[in-house]
């Protein structure tokens, strides 16, 4: 067994931010039935997978995100099986290259940074999705899922820097 | 076993590369044969399941809750709603009791064998897929409970869509609105048939509708019995909007908030893409060897 994997073994709240982007990504595929609500539900799954790499990038590895964007495409069924580990390999590597603008800011900015970073994962996403359909599919679910998940990062942030205070505050 | 620093570095440098890759081949992969991950998938939702259900349980509590709120709100003018409907409803409860004992002289009448009665199963949601380019949602009953790919999912409302995979206690349902939805329908009032493509938006469109059609906003729209998937006659939509080349349709089905449904047994075969024979595929290895045979 690797070293790192043993470690971790012994300190099971290290598994933290990898069980919350699990949990997230599974609450985002329950259905809420909610009236008037529609169809698309924020991407949880990004919102920790960027929480993580800006807070505990070291909990928070390569091949934990691509596990997590896996789970997520087997869960909601997409036919291109892959796509989400693509998107949030990606994201996580564009936050550890700008990530000195993230550490130790206010809120708004690292919720900019996070605009920005959805805006252009949403966009790759779609262009991917438009090229393995074989036609340009429709923007508007992209952009309103994109938009949807910008406006819950407050409650996601919120909720795994509870986590993040409960489990690692000693660490 | 220490690993010395510079082969760690290497390692930690590749990682990102290496993963990226492999994302991009299992994406090829799938491409290039559809129903390599349906085993896969089918053994993640069925592991699953009951996560989503515990899960599902307070979602479905605070949901109920919103749900008595905004009842409560509209009680007065949900009272009045009901009361019209319910008059129009006993009309035609009326129509229906004459058609009933009309129909069963006829029968009577010309000898007429009557058809098999049409098996089916209630379903809950337990997941759905929430993301912006898929429209699929994962019900609770599998193989166990007979149902098989192919089948029709329907609500007392409409056609809500086909299931695409089956677990041993779940299934995937296509929604008829999911990019990858074909349905073959017709125009129940001229017969004129067209197939029902969905696009991802609430609106699946009407294409392949013969030229200079008099299609109008309302007509009612069924499915037809061609290439057997599903039987002739389920309610799917009416018309929503006609501009030029582009006609679009409003299920009947409130797929947004589906909650329960049917999968209904008509006994047809469908001729959905399957590479495996039916004996093969019901020993329990169909995606290994669906995967060997392509």
């Amino acid at each position: 067994m690797p070293l790192a994997i043993q470690r971790d073994l012994a300190y099971p709240t290290r598994f933290v931010p990898f069980l919350t982007t699990l949990l997230f990504a599974l609450i985002s595929v329950v259905p809420l039935n909610l009236p008037g609500f529609s169809v698309v539900t924020p991407a949880l799954a990004l919102m920790s997978v960027f929480h993580w790499s800006v807070y505990r990038p070291d909990l928070m590895p390569l091949s934990a995100v691509f596990v997590v964007g896996l789970l997520v495409d087997l869960l909601t069924g997409t036919p291109y099986v892959g796509i989400s580990s693509l998107i949030f390999l990606l994201a996580r590597a564009a936050v550890m290259s700008q990530r000195k603008l993230f550490v130790n800011r206010t809120f708004p900015i690292v919720w900019l940074g996070f605009l920005v970073l959805t805006l252009c994962a949403f966009i790759l996403l779609w262009a991917l999705v438009s090229v393995l359909h074989g036609a340009t599919v429709g923007i508007r679910p992209f952009a309103f899922q994109a938009v949807l998940t910008v406006a819950f990062y407050p409650v996601g942030s919120y909720l795994l820097a509870r986590a993040h205070r409960m489990f690692l505050a000693k660490d | 076993m220490r690993i010395s620093a510079p082969v760690k570095m290497a390692a930690q440098r590749l990682a990102l590369p290496f993963l990226v890759f492999v994302s991009g081949m299992l994406i090829v992969f799938g491409k290039t044969d559809l129903l390599l991950y349906d085993g896969l998938r089918t053994a993640v939702s069925d592991r699953i399941a009951p996560i989503l259900q515990a899960v599902g349980q307070p979602v479905a509590t605070v949901t109920r809750g919103v749900e008595a709120i905004s009842d409560a709100v509209r009680v007065n003018s949900q009272n009045a709603q009901l009361r019209e409907e319910n008059a129009r409803l006993l009309m035609w409860q009326e129509v229906a009791r004459r058609l009933v004992a009309e129909n069963a002289e006829l029968r009577a009448l010309v000898k007429l064998v009557p058809q098999d009665t049409v098996q089916s199963v209630a379903a809950r949601v337990i997941a759905d897929s929430g993301g912006a380019f898929a429209r699929n949602v994962l019900i609770n009953v599998g193989k166990g409970d007979g149902v098989t790919r192919g089948q029709a999912a329907m609500t007392g409302e409409g056609l809500v869509g086909r299931v695409a995979e089956v677990g041993e206690r779940t299934a995937r349902v296509l929604l008829l609105t999911d990019l990858n939805s074909h349905i073959p329908v017709e125009v129940e009032s001229t017969h004129q048939r067209a197939v029902l493509d969905g696009d991802n938006s609430e609106e699946p469109r009407l294409v392949f509708l013969p030229s200079k059609t008099e299609i109008k906003v309302g007509d009612r729209v069924v499915t037809i019995g061609a290439g057997g998937v599903f039987p002739p006659g389920i309610p799917v939509g009416v018309v929503s909007s006609v501009s030029g080349e582009v006609v679009r349709l409003e299920p009947y089905a409130e797929l947004a908030r589906l909650e329960m449904m049917r999968i209904v047994d008509f006994g047809l075969s469908g001729v959905l893409p399957q590479t495996v024979p039916p004996a093969q595929r019901s020993s329990g290895k169909g995606a290994k060897s669906a995967a060997t045979a392509q």
